[in-house]
Protein backbone atom coordinates (compact mmCIF):
# COMPACT_ATOMS: atom_id res chain seq x y z
CA UNK A 1 0.00 0.00 0.00
CA UNK A 2 1.46 3.43 -0.89
CA UNK A 3 2.22 5.76 2.01
CA UNK A 4 0.76 9.20 2.65
CA UNK A 5 3.02 12.09 3.69
CA UNK A 6 2.22 11.40 7.34
CA UNK A 7 2.93 7.70 7.00
CA UNK A 8 6.16 8.43 5.12
CA UNK A 9 7.40 10.71 7.89
CA UNK A 10 6.49 8.58 10.88
CA UNK A 11 9.14 6.56 12.64
CA UNK A 12 9.32 2.91 11.61
CA UNK A 13 7.62 0.36 13.83
CA UNK A 14 10.99 -1.09 14.76
CA UNK A 15 13.30 -0.42 17.70
CA UNK A 16 15.42 2.76 17.15
CA UNK A 17 18.50 0.54 16.82
CA UNK A 18 16.97 -0.91 13.64
CA UNK A 19 16.79 2.21 11.47
CA UNK A 20 18.63 5.50 10.99
CA UNK A 21 17.50 8.98 10.07
CA UNK A 22 18.58 9.63 6.46
CA UNK A 23 19.94 13.05 7.48
CA UNK A 24 22.99 11.35 9.02
CA UNK A 25 24.08 10.93 5.41
CA UNK A 26 23.25 14.41 4.15
CA UNK A 27 23.59 16.97 6.92
CA UNK A 28 26.59 19.32 6.76
CA UNK A 29 26.62 20.00 10.52
CA UNK A 30 26.71 16.31 11.33
CA UNK A 31 29.52 15.85 8.79
CA UNK A 32 31.66 18.51 10.45
CA UNK A 33 31.00 16.90 13.81
CA UNK A 34 32.07 13.53 12.39
CA UNK A 35 35.38 15.09 11.31
CA UNK A 36 36.04 16.24 14.85
CA UNK A 37 34.65 13.29 16.83
CA UNK A 38 35.47 10.39 14.54
CA UNK A 39 37.97 11.06 11.72
CA UNK A 40 40.43 12.93 13.92
CA UNK A 41 40.18 10.33 16.70
CA UNK A 42 40.33 6.85 15.17
CA UNK A 43 43.14 4.90 13.50
CA UNK A 44 42.91 4.88 9.74
CA UNK A 45 44.65 2.78 7.13
CA UNK A 46 46.52 4.95 4.63
CA UNK A 47 48.63 2.57 2.52
CA UNK A 48 50.52 -0.72 2.43
CA UNK A 49 54.20 -0.99 3.35
CA UNK A 50 54.99 -2.22 -0.19
CA UNK A 51 54.08 1.25 -1.47
CA UNK A 52 57.30 2.46 0.18
CA UNK A 53 59.51 -0.64 -0.23
CA UNK A 54 62.94 1.06 -0.17
CA UNK A 55 64.75 3.47 2.11
CA UNK A 56 63.77 7.08 1.31
CA UNK A 57 60.61 6.04 -0.56
CA UNK A 58 57.67 8.31 0.14
CA UNK A 59 53.96 8.14 -0.59
CA UNK A 60 51.65 11.13 -0.50
CA UNK A 61 48.35 10.18 1.15
CA UNK A 62 45.24 11.92 2.30
CA UNK A 63 43.98 11.33 5.82
CA UNK A 64 40.26 10.73 6.23
CA UNK A 65 40.05 14.14 7.92
CA UNK A 66 41.22 15.55 4.59
CA UNK A 67 44.71 16.38 5.88
CA UNK A 68 47.61 15.93 3.43
CA UNK A 69 50.04 13.28 4.70
CA UNK A 70 53.45 12.03 3.71
CA UNK A 71 54.38 8.44 4.52
CA UNK A 72 58.16 7.96 4.35
CA UNK A 73 60.51 5.03 4.90
CA UNK A 74 63.70 6.20 6.55
CA UNK A 75 67.27 5.01 6.13
CA UNK A 76 66.59 2.89 9.25
CA UNK A 77 63.72 1.26 7.22
CA UNK A 78 61.17 2.57 9.71
CA UNK A 79 57.97 3.99 8.25
CA UNK A 80 56.99 7.39 9.60
CA UNK A 81 54.17 9.75 8.72
CA UNK A 82 54.13 13.54 8.70
CA UNK A 83 51.74 16.25 7.66
CA UNK A 84 52.62 17.01 4.06
CA UNK A 85 52.81 20.65 5.03
CA UNK A 86 55.80 22.92 5.28
CA UNK A 87 56.15 24.53 8.74
CA UNK A 88 57.38 27.73 7.07
CA UNK A 89 54.41 29.08 5.14
CA UNK A 90 52.30 26.01 4.64
CA UNK A 91 53.03 24.73 1.17
CA UNK A 92 52.74 21.01 0.53
CA UNK A 93 56.17 19.44 0.54
CA UNK A 94 55.59 16.54 -1.85
CA UNK A 95 53.40 17.13 -4.88
CA UNK A 96 54.01 13.76 -6.58
CA UNK A 97 51.90 10.78 -5.44
CA UNK A 98 55.09 8.83 -4.67
CA UNK A 99 58.85 9.06 -5.05
CA UNK A 100 62.23 8.60 -3.43
CA UNK A 101 64.13 11.42 -1.75
CA UNK A 102 66.87 11.58 0.87
CA UNK A 103 65.86 15.13 1.59
CA UNK A 104 62.44 16.63 1.17
CA UNK A 105 62.84 20.16 -0.09
CA UNK A 106 59.88 22.50 -0.21
CA UNK A 107 59.70 24.10 -3.65
CA UNK A 108 58.54 27.44 -2.28
CA UNK A 109 61.54 28.78 -0.33
CA UNK A 110 63.74 25.66 -0.32
CA UNK A 111 63.58 24.66 3.32
CA UNK A 112 64.67 21.00 3.59
CA UNK A 113 63.71 18.11 5.86
CA UNK A 114 65.11 14.64 6.44
CA UNK A 115 63.10 11.42 6.57
CA UNK A 116 62.82 11.68 10.37
CA UNK A 117 61.03 15.01 10.02
CA UNK A 118 63.95 17.19 11.15
CA UNK A 119 64.40 20.50 9.38
CA UNK A 120 67.94 20.37 7.98
CA UNK A 121 68.06 23.61 6.05
CA UNK A 122 66.54 27.03 6.30
CA UNK A 123 67.65 29.24 3.46
CA UNK A 124 69.65 32.24 4.81
CA UNK A 125 68.76 31.12 8.32
CA UNK A 126 71.19 33.37 10.25
CA UNK A 127 70.45 36.43 8.15
CA UNK A 128 66.71 36.01 8.41
CA UNK A 129 66.13 34.65 11.88
CA UNK A 130 69.40 35.42 13.72
CA UNK A 131 68.98 33.44 16.96
CA UNK A 132 65.24 33.91 17.27
CA UNK A 133 64.26 30.66 15.54
CA UNK A 134 66.30 27.66 14.54
CA UNK A 135 65.90 24.45 12.56
CA UNK A 136 65.05 22.46 15.65
CA UNK A 137 61.92 24.57 16.16
CA UNK A 138 60.47 23.87 12.74
CA UNK A 139 60.44 20.11 12.19
CA UNK A 140 57.56 18.42 10.39
CA UNK A 141 54.41 17.50 12.33
CA UNK A 142 54.73 13.77 12.97
CA UNK A 143 51.61 11.61 13.00
CA UNK A 144 51.35 8.41 15.02
CA UNK A 145 52.04 5.48 12.71
CA UNK A 146 51.84 1.74 13.24
CA UNK A 147 51.66 -1.39 11.12
CA UNK A 148 49.11 -4.18 11.44
CA UNK A 149 49.71 -7.82 10.46
CA UNK A 150 50.25 -8.09 6.72
CA UNK A 151 52.10 -4.76 6.51
CA UNK A 152 49.21 -2.28 6.48
CA UNK A 153 50.20 1.25 7.45
CA UNK A 154 47.82 2.96 9.88
CA UNK A 155 47.94 6.47 11.23
CA UNK A 156 46.21 8.45 13.92
CA UNK A 157 46.33 12.25 14.05
CA UNK A 158 45.33 12.18 17.72
CA UNK A 159 48.56 12.09 19.77
CA UNK A 160 46.60 10.81 22.76
CA UNK A 161 45.07 7.82 20.97
CA UNK A 162 45.31 4.26 22.28
CA UNK A 163 47.35 1.54 20.55
CA UNK A 164 46.39 0.32 17.06
CA UNK A 165 45.99 -3.27 18.24
CA UNK A 166 43.44 -2.17 20.79
CA UNK A 167 41.54 -0.30 18.08
CA UNK A 168 41.47 -3.29 15.68
CA UNK A 169 40.34 -5.48 18.57
CA UNK A 170 40.88 -8.82 16.82
CA UNK A 171 38.65 -7.97 13.85
CA UNK A 172 41.41 -8.97 11.43
CA UNK A 173 42.26 -12.24 13.20
CA UNK A 174 40.31 -14.15 10.55
CA UNK A 175 43.18 -13.24 8.17
CA UNK A 176 45.83 -14.42 10.62
CA UNK A 177 47.28 -17.07 8.29
CA UNK A 178 46.69 -15.20 5.05
CA UNK A 179 48.55 -12.15 6.37
CA UNK A 180 51.49 -14.03 7.88
CA UNK A 181 52.37 -16.93 5.57
CA UNK A 182 54.02 -14.79 2.89
CA UNK A 183 54.57 -11.04 2.62
CA UNK A 184 51.93 -9.09 0.71
CA UNK A 185 52.51 -6.65 -2.11
CA UNK A 186 50.34 -4.01 -3.72
CA UNK A 187 49.38 -4.82 -7.30
CA UNK A 188 46.70 -2.27 -8.10
CA UNK A 189 45.58 1.17 -7.01
CA UNK A 190 42.81 3.38 -8.27
CA UNK A 191 40.24 5.72 -6.85
CA UNK A 192 36.85 7.21 -7.51
CA UNK A 193 35.15 10.37 -6.33
CA UNK A 194 31.51 9.53 -5.80
CA UNK A 195 28.72 11.99 -5.03
CA UNK A 196 27.57 10.07 -2.00
CA UNK A 197 28.14 9.69 1.72
CA UNK A 198 31.03 7.56 2.95
CA UNK A 199 28.78 5.62 5.32
CA UNK A 200 26.56 4.51 2.45
CA UNK A 201 29.61 2.98 0.77
CA UNK A 202 30.67 1.30 3.97
CA UNK A 203 27.11 0.03 4.61
CA UNK A 204 27.21 -1.57 1.15
CA UNK A 205 30.48 -3.26 1.96
CA UNK A 206 29.02 -4.65 5.18
CA UNK A 207 25.61 -5.99 4.28
CA UNK A 208 25.58 -9.05 2.07
CA UNK A 209 22.02 -8.75 0.76
CA UNK A 210 23.11 -6.09 -1.72
CA UNK A 211 24.78 -9.02 -3.49
CA UNK A 212 21.46 -9.34 -5.32
CA UNK A 213 22.74 -6.30 -7.25
CA UNK A 214 25.78 -8.20 -8.53
CA UNK A 215 25.25 -10.84 -11.18
CA UNK A 216 28.72 -12.08 -10.29
CA UNK A 217 27.98 -12.52 -6.58
CA UNK A 218 24.54 -14.00 -7.16
CA UNK A 219 26.13 -16.75 -9.18
CA UNK A 220 29.35 -17.40 -7.26
CA UNK A 221 27.91 -17.01 -3.76
CA UNK A 222 24.22 -16.28 -3.12
CA UNK A 223 23.01 -19.30 -5.05
CA UNK A 224 25.56 -21.64 -3.50
CA UNK A 225 24.90 -23.98 -0.57
CA UNK A 226 25.81 -22.66 2.84
CA UNK A 227 25.66 -19.00 1.80
CA UNK A 228 22.80 -18.01 4.13
CA UNK A 229 24.38 -19.81 7.09
CA UNK A 230 27.29 -17.37 7.30
CA UNK A 231 27.28 -15.56 10.61
CA UNK A 232 28.57 -12.09 11.41
CA UNK A 233 31.04 -11.57 14.21
CA UNK A 234 31.20 -8.24 15.94
CA UNK A 235 34.20 -6.65 17.64
CA UNK A 236 34.86 -3.58 19.72
CA UNK A 237 34.95 -0.10 18.14
CA UNK A 238 32.28 -0.94 15.56
CA UNK A 239 34.22 -3.54 13.58
CA UNK A 240 32.91 -6.83 12.16
CA UNK A 241 33.81 -9.85 10.09
CA UNK A 242 31.77 -12.67 8.58
CA UNK A 243 32.17 -16.42 8.36
CA UNK A 244 34.28 -17.53 5.39
CA UNK A 245 32.66 -19.20 2.42
CA UNK A 246 33.81 -21.28 -0.51
CA UNK A 247 33.17 -19.38 -3.71
CA UNK A 248 32.06 -21.10 -6.93
CA UNK A 249 33.65 -18.91 -9.58
CA UNK A 250 32.82 -21.56 -12.17
CA UNK A 251 29.12 -20.78 -11.72
CA UNK A 252 29.50 -17.30 -13.23
CA UNK A 253 29.25 -17.05 -17.02
CA UNK A 254 31.93 -14.36 -17.10
CA UNK A 255 34.66 -16.84 -16.16
CA UNK A 256 33.79 -19.27 -18.93
CA UNK A 257 32.82 -21.96 -16.40
CA UNK A 258 36.24 -22.12 -14.79
CA UNK A 259 36.98 -22.31 -11.09
CA UNK A 260 39.87 -20.16 -9.86
CA UNK A 261 43.00 -22.11 -9.10
CA UNK A 262 45.81 -19.97 -7.79
CA UNK A 263 44.61 -19.50 -4.21
CA UNK A 264 46.25 -17.50 -1.43
CA UNK A 265 49.13 -18.73 0.78
CA UNK A 266 47.82 -19.63 4.22
CA UNK A 267 44.23 -19.62 3.01
CA UNK A 268 41.90 -21.75 0.96
CA UNK A 269 42.01 -21.64 -2.82
CA UNK A 270 38.60 -20.06 -3.16
CA UNK A 271 37.63 -19.07 0.38
CA UNK A 272 36.04 -15.63 0.56
CA UNK A 273 36.59 -13.67 3.76
CA UNK A 274 35.96 -10.09 4.72
CA UNK A 275 36.22 -7.69 7.64
CA UNK A 276 34.85 -4.16 7.85
CA UNK A 277 36.41 -1.74 10.29
CA UNK A 278 34.73 1.39 11.59
CA UNK A 279 34.47 3.93 10.08
CA UNK A 280 35.77 3.50 6.53
CA UNK A 281 37.91 0.40 5.99
CA UNK A 282 37.23 -2.89 4.25
CA UNK A 283 39.40 -5.99 3.87
CA UNK A 284 37.98 -8.34 1.26
CA UNK A 285 39.80 -11.52 0.24
CA UNK A 286 38.60 -13.45 -2.77
CA UNK A 287 41.57 -15.57 -3.72
CA UNK A 288 43.76 -15.00 -5.55
CA UNK A 289 43.47 -11.29 -4.70
CA UNK A 290 42.82 -9.08 -1.71
CA UNK A 291 40.94 -5.79 -1.96
CA UNK A 292 41.29 -2.96 0.54
CA UNK A 293 38.90 -0.01 0.53
CA UNK A 294 39.63 3.21 2.37
CA UNK A 295 37.86 6.54 2.10
CA UNK A 296 38.41 10.24 2.38
CA UNK A 297 35.03 11.87 2.99
CA UNK A 298 35.11 15.34 1.40
CA UNK A 299 31.61 16.35 2.46
CA UNK A 300 28.31 14.69 3.31
CA UNK A 301 27.68 14.00 -0.37
CA UNK A 302 31.20 13.65 -1.75
CA UNK A 303 33.67 10.87 -1.00
CA UNK A 304 37.00 9.71 -2.35
CA UNK A 305 37.09 5.90 -2.35
CA UNK A 306 40.56 4.40 -2.69
CA UNK A 307 40.81 0.83 -3.94
CA UNK A 308 43.93 -1.24 -3.46
CA UNK A 309 44.55 -4.69 -4.85
CA UNK A 310 47.13 -6.89 -3.14
CA UNK A 311 48.95 -10.01 -4.18
CA UNK A 312 51.92 -11.92 -2.84
CA UNK A 313 55.47 -10.60 -2.85
CA UNK A 314 57.60 -12.97 -4.90
CA UNK A 315 54.80 -14.05 -7.23
CA UNK A 316 56.07 -15.48 -10.51
CA UNK A 317 55.09 -13.35 -13.53
CA UNK A 318 52.42 -15.94 -14.40
CA UNK A 319 51.01 -15.90 -10.86
CA UNK A 320 51.00 -12.12 -10.79
CA UNK A 321 49.21 -11.98 -14.13
CA UNK A 322 46.56 -14.39 -12.84
CA UNK A 323 46.05 -12.44 -9.62
CA UNK A 324 45.80 -9.25 -11.59
CA UNK A 325 43.34 -10.66 -14.07
CA UNK A 326 41.06 -12.15 -11.39
CA UNK A 327 41.28 -9.00 -9.26
CA UNK A 328 40.42 -6.73 -12.15
CA UNK A 329 37.52 -8.86 -13.41
CA UNK A 330 35.59 -7.92 -10.27
CA UNK A 331 37.39 -5.08 -8.56
CA UNK A 332 39.39 -3.25 -11.24
CA UNK A 333 38.18 0.02 -12.77
CA UNK A 334 36.56 -1.99 -15.57
CA UNK A 335 35.53 -4.80 -13.23
CA UNK A 336 31.99 -5.92 -12.62
CA UNK A 337 31.34 -5.12 -8.95
CA UNK A 338 32.70 -1.71 -8.02
CA UNK A 339 30.82 0.07 -10.74
CA UNK A 340 27.56 -1.60 -9.69
CA UNK A 341 28.13 -0.64 -6.06
CA UNK A 342 28.94 2.93 -7.04
CA UNK A 343 25.66 3.23 -8.98
CA UNK A 344 23.77 2.05 -5.89
CA UNK A 345 25.28 4.57 -3.48
CA UNK A 346 25.01 7.40 -6.01
CA UNK A 347 21.36 6.45 -6.50
CA UNK A 348 20.73 6.46 -2.74
CA UNK A 349 22.17 9.95 -2.45
CA UNK A 350 20.21 11.21 -5.48
CA UNK A 351 17.01 10.23 -3.70
CA UNK A 352 17.67 11.09 -0.05
CA UNK A 353 19.40 14.43 -0.46
CA UNK A 354 16.42 16.01 -2.19
CA UNK A 355 13.34 17.35 -0.44
CA UNK A 356 12.80 18.43 3.12
CA UNK A 357 10.68 15.48 4.17
CA UNK A 358 12.70 13.19 6.32
CA UNK A 359 12.96 9.52 5.60
CA UNK A 360 14.40 6.53 7.40
CA UNK A 361 16.86 3.92 6.24
CA UNK A 362 16.04 0.46 7.55
CA UNK A 363 18.58 -1.78 9.22
CA UNK A 364 15.97 -4.15 10.56
CA UNK A 365 16.73 -7.65 9.26
CA UNK A 366 17.06 -10.28 11.98
CA UNK A 367 17.70 -13.68 10.51
CA UNK A 368 20.82 -14.85 12.28
CA UNK A 369 22.67 -15.44 9.02
CA UNK A 370 24.25 -13.78 6.03
CA UNK A 371 21.48 -11.24 5.55
CA UNK A 372 21.17 -10.10 9.15
CA UNK A 373 21.51 -6.35 9.71
CA UNK A 374 23.54 -6.80 12.90
CA UNK A 375 26.54 -5.64 10.85
CA UNK A 376 24.90 -2.24 10.28
CA UNK A 377 23.32 -1.94 13.70
CA UNK A 378 26.72 -2.53 15.27
CA UNK A 379 28.26 0.23 13.12
CA UNK A 380 25.58 2.76 14.04
CA UNK A 381 25.76 1.94 17.69
CA UNK A 382 29.46 2.91 17.55
CA UNK A 383 28.63 6.01 15.49
CA UNK A 384 25.97 7.06 18.00
CA UNK A 385 28.34 6.54 20.92
CA UNK A 386 31.12 8.61 19.37
CA UNK A 387 28.81 11.36 18.15
CA UNK A 388 26.76 11.52 21.34
CA UNK A 389 23.65 11.37 19.15
CA UNK A 390 21.26 8.63 18.21
CA UNK A 391 21.57 7.68 14.53
CA UNK A 392 17.80 7.13 14.53
CA UNK A 393 17.09 10.55 16.04
CA UNK A 394 20.23 12.68 15.54
CA UNK A 395 18.50 15.98 16.32
CA UNK A 396 16.57 14.68 19.32
CA UNK A 397 13.25 15.41 17.64
CA UNK A 398 11.52 12.17 18.61
CA UNK A 399 12.49 12.70 22.22
CA UNK A 400 11.15 16.26 22.09
CA UNK A 401 7.82 15.10 20.59
CA UNK A 402 7.52 12.38 23.23
CA UNK A 403 8.07 14.97 25.98
CA UNK A 404 5.26 17.23 24.69
CA UNK B 1 83.41 17.42 -58.59
CA UNK B 2 80.43 19.53 -57.73
CA UNK B 3 80.35 20.91 -61.26
CA UNK B 4 80.57 17.45 -62.71
CA UNK B 5 77.67 16.30 -60.52
CA UNK B 6 75.51 19.20 -61.53
CA UNK B 7 76.43 18.55 -65.13
CA UNK B 8 75.45 14.90 -64.87
CA UNK B 9 72.18 15.73 -63.07
CA UNK B 10 70.61 17.55 -65.97
CA UNK B 11 70.68 14.67 -68.39
CA UNK B 12 69.39 12.39 -65.62
CA UNK B 13 66.53 14.70 -65.01
CA UNK B 14 65.83 14.61 -68.70
CA UNK B 15 65.86 10.86 -68.73
CA UNK B 16 63.54 10.88 -65.69
CA UNK B 17 61.22 13.11 -67.64
CA UNK B 18 61.43 10.66 -70.49
CA UNK B 19 60.46 7.83 -68.15
CA UNK B 20 57.63 9.87 -66.67
CA UNK B 21 54.71 7.86 -68.05
CA UNK B 22 56.07 4.64 -66.47
CA UNK B 23 56.77 6.34 -63.16
CA UNK B 24 53.38 8.03 -63.17
CA UNK B 25 51.68 4.74 -63.78
CA UNK B 26 53.60 3.18 -60.92
CA UNK B 27 52.82 6.07 -58.54
CA UNK B 28 49.14 6.00 -59.44
CA UNK B 29 49.02 2.27 -58.83
CA UNK B 30 50.69 2.58 -55.43
CA UNK B 31 48.49 5.53 -54.51
CA UNK B 32 45.33 3.67 -55.28
CA UNK B 33 46.44 0.69 -53.22
CA UNK B 34 47.58 2.87 -50.37
CA UNK B 35 44.39 4.88 -50.46
CA UNK B 36 42.19 1.82 -50.35
CA UNK B 37 44.33 0.21 -47.72
CA UNK B 38 44.33 3.30 -45.59
CA UNK B 39 40.60 3.72 -46.05
CA UNK B 40 40.11 0.12 -44.89
CA UNK B 41 42.32 0.71 -41.86
CA UNK B 42 40.65 3.99 -40.90
CA UNK B 43 37.17 2.60 -41.38
CA UNK B 44 37.98 -0.47 -39.32
CA UNK B 45 39.19 1.62 -36.38
CA UNK B 46 36.15 3.89 -36.68
CA UNK B 47 33.77 0.94 -36.87
CA UNK B 48 35.20 -0.55 -33.68
CA UNK B 49 34.14 2.69 -31.97
CA UNK B 50 30.74 2.90 -33.63
CA UNK B 51 29.83 -0.70 -32.83
CA UNK B 52 30.88 -0.31 -29.19
CA UNK B 53 29.01 3.01 -28.95
CA UNK B 54 25.91 1.13 -30.12
CA UNK B 55 26.60 -1.69 -27.57
CA UNK B 56 26.60 -3.91 -30.66
CA UNK B 57 29.18 -6.27 -29.22
CA UNK B 58 28.78 -9.02 -31.81
CA UNK B 59 29.52 -6.65 -34.68
CA UNK B 60 32.53 -5.39 -32.75
CA UNK B 61 33.84 -8.94 -32.40
CA UNK B 62 33.28 -9.51 -36.14
CA UNK B 63 35.82 -6.74 -36.76
CA UNK B 64 38.42 -8.55 -34.66
CA UNK B 65 40.95 -11.06 -35.98
CA UNK B 66 40.86 -14.64 -34.67
CA UNK B 67 44.12 -13.93 -32.81
CA UNK B 68 42.79 -10.68 -31.32
CA UNK B 69 44.44 -9.41 -28.13
CA UNK B 70 42.94 -6.56 -26.12
CA UNK B 71 44.47 -4.71 -23.19
CA UNK B 72 43.70 -1.60 -21.20
CA UNK B 73 46.88 -0.23 -19.68
CA UNK B 74 48.00 2.82 -17.79
CA UNK B 75 50.85 4.14 -15.74
CA UNK B 76 50.28 4.49 -12.01
CA UNK B 77 52.32 7.33 -10.50
CA UNK B 78 51.21 6.07 -7.09
CA UNK B 79 52.86 2.68 -7.62
CA UNK B 80 55.43 3.94 -10.13
CA UNK B 81 54.68 1.13 -12.52
CA UNK B 82 52.56 0.17 -15.50
CA UNK B 83 49.24 -1.45 -14.72
CA UNK B 84 47.10 -3.69 -16.95
CA UNK B 85 43.42 -3.25 -16.15
CA UNK B 86 41.98 -5.59 -18.75
CA UNK B 87 43.69 -8.30 -20.77
CA UNK B 88 41.73 -10.61 -23.05
CA UNK B 89 42.07 -12.68 -26.19
CA UNK B 90 39.12 -12.88 -28.57
CA UNK B 91 37.38 -15.62 -26.61
CA UNK B 92 37.90 -13.76 -23.34
CA UNK B 93 36.53 -10.61 -24.90
CA UNK B 94 33.49 -12.48 -26.18
CA UNK B 95 32.86 -14.00 -22.74
CA UNK B 96 33.09 -10.54 -21.18
CA UNK B 97 30.88 -8.80 -23.73
CA UNK B 98 28.28 -11.60 -23.60
CA UNK B 99 27.91 -11.25 -19.85
CA UNK B 100 27.83 -7.44 -19.64
CA UNK B 101 24.11 -7.06 -20.43
CA UNK B 102 23.38 -9.20 -17.35
CA UNK B 103 25.02 -6.56 -15.16
CA UNK B 104 23.90 -3.19 -13.85
CA UNK B 105 25.77 -0.44 -15.64
CA UNK B 106 25.30 3.29 -15.62
CA UNK B 107 25.75 3.04 -19.37
CA UNK B 108 22.52 1.05 -19.53
CA UNK B 109 20.77 3.24 -16.92
CA UNK B 110 21.61 6.95 -16.88
CA UNK B 111 24.27 7.40 -19.55
CA UNK B 112 25.25 6.72 -23.11
CA UNK B 113 28.89 6.43 -24.10
CA UNK B 114 30.48 7.88 -27.22
CA UNK B 115 34.03 7.49 -28.43
CA UNK B 116 35.68 10.30 -30.38
CA UNK B 117 38.66 9.24 -32.38
CA UNK B 118 41.51 10.89 -34.28
CA UNK B 119 43.80 8.59 -36.23
CA UNK B 120 47.27 10.08 -35.78
CA UNK B 121 49.69 7.75 -37.58
CA UNK B 122 49.56 4.62 -39.73
CA UNK B 123 52.73 2.63 -40.38
CA UNK B 124 52.78 -0.42 -42.60
CA UNK B 125 54.96 -3.47 -42.15
CA UNK B 126 57.53 -4.26 -44.85
CA UNK B 127 55.24 -6.75 -46.57
CA UNK B 128 52.18 -4.52 -46.07
CA UNK B 129 50.20 -7.20 -44.21
CA UNK B 130 50.14 -5.26 -40.95
CA UNK B 131 49.38 -1.67 -40.08
CA UNK B 132 50.36 -0.10 -36.78
CA UNK B 133 47.92 2.64 -35.97
CA UNK B 134 48.10 5.22 -33.21
CA UNK B 135 44.93 7.17 -32.48
CA UNK B 136 43.82 9.71 -29.92
CA UNK B 137 40.66 8.73 -28.07
CA UNK B 138 38.22 10.68 -25.97
CA UNK B 139 35.29 8.90 -24.37
CA UNK B 140 32.26 10.95 -23.39
CA UNK B 141 29.25 10.22 -21.21
CA UNK B 142 25.96 11.80 -22.18
CA UNK B 143 23.21 11.75 -19.59
CA UNK B 144 19.87 10.46 -20.80
CA UNK B 145 18.17 12.96 -18.50
CA UNK B 146 18.78 16.41 -19.96
CA UNK B 147 21.52 15.35 -22.35
CA UNK B 148 24.53 16.94 -20.68
CA UNK B 149 27.84 15.54 -21.95
CA UNK B 150 30.92 15.03 -19.81
CA UNK B 151 34.37 13.76 -20.63
CA UNK B 152 34.88 10.28 -19.15
CA UNK B 153 38.39 9.50 -20.33
CA UNK B 154 41.32 10.58 -22.49
CA UNK B 155 43.37 7.74 -23.96
CA UNK B 156 45.25 6.47 -26.98
CA UNK B 157 44.66 3.40 -29.08
CA UNK B 158 47.77 1.51 -30.13
CA UNK B 159 46.32 -0.87 -32.73
CA UNK B 160 47.68 -3.51 -35.04
CA UNK B 161 45.51 -4.13 -38.05
CA UNK B 162 45.88 -7.32 -40.07
CA UNK B 163 45.54 -6.81 -43.84
CA UNK B 164 44.80 -10.25 -45.18
CA UNK B 165 42.66 -11.51 -48.05
CA UNK B 166 41.64 -7.99 -49.03
CA UNK B 167 40.20 -7.43 -45.57
CA UNK B 168 41.26 -5.37 -42.58
CA UNK B 169 40.71 -6.83 -39.13
CA UNK B 170 41.78 -5.73 -35.66
CA UNK B 171 44.63 -7.96 -34.51
CA UNK B 172 45.52 -6.17 -31.30
CA UNK B 173 44.47 -3.12 -29.35
CA UNK B 174 46.13 -1.49 -26.39
CA UNK B 175 43.98 1.21 -24.86
CA UNK B 176 46.48 3.38 -23.04
CA UNK B 177 44.65 5.53 -20.52
CA UNK B 178 45.62 8.99 -19.40
CA UNK B 179 42.46 9.31 -17.32
CA UNK B 180 42.41 6.81 -14.49
CA UNK B 181 39.44 8.06 -12.54
CA UNK B 182 36.42 7.07 -14.58
CA UNK B 183 33.52 9.30 -13.64
CA UNK B 184 31.10 8.79 -10.77
CA UNK B 185 30.37 5.16 -11.46
CA UNK B 186 33.23 3.82 -13.58
CA UNK B 187 32.67 1.73 -16.67
CA UNK B 188 31.87 -1.92 -17.17
CA UNK B 189 32.20 -1.42 -20.89
CA UNK B 190 35.69 -1.53 -22.37
CA UNK B 191 36.80 1.40 -24.48
S1 LIG C 1 56.59 27.36 2.50
FE1 LIG C 1 58.04 25.79 2.41
S2 LIG C 1 59.93 26.79 2.37
FE2 LIG C 1 58.47 28.37 2.54
FE1 LIG D 1 29.16 -4.93 -3.68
Amino acid sequence: MPQSATQWGRTPSLPPTHYVDSRIYTDQTLFEEEQEKIFEKVWSLVCHESEVPNAYDFRRCQHMSGKELLVIRGKDMKIRTFYNQCPHRGNVIAFEPSGNAKRLTCIFHLWSFDTKGNCVEITREKEGFQDRLSKKDVGLREVKTDLSAGGFVWVNVDDDCGPLEEFIDGSLDCFQHEFSTKPLEIISYHKAIVPSNYKLWHDTNRELYHEYLHRHNRMVAVMQPGYFDRLYHIFGNGHMSADPMDTRYDAYEGYGGEQRKLGWPGGGDTIHKFSDLFPTMTFNLRPPALRIDTMVPLGPDKTIIEYRGLGIKGDTPAERAERFCDHNAVWGPFGRNLSEDQIAVVGQMMAIKTGRDNSYILHGREENGAHDDICLRHYYSEWSKRMGRSAADPFNEQAAVAAE
Amino acid sequence: MATTKTATKKPRSKSAAAAKPTLKKKVEFRFETLFEREKAVRELIARTCLTMDAYDFNSYLDLCHEDFQYTITTYSPELRKDIIWLDHDKMGMKTLLDVLPLHASDHFLRLTMSRHLSVYTIDYSANDTRASVVSGLQVFNTAKDGGVTELLSVAKYFDTVALEGGKASLLSREVRLDTRMLGETGSLIPF
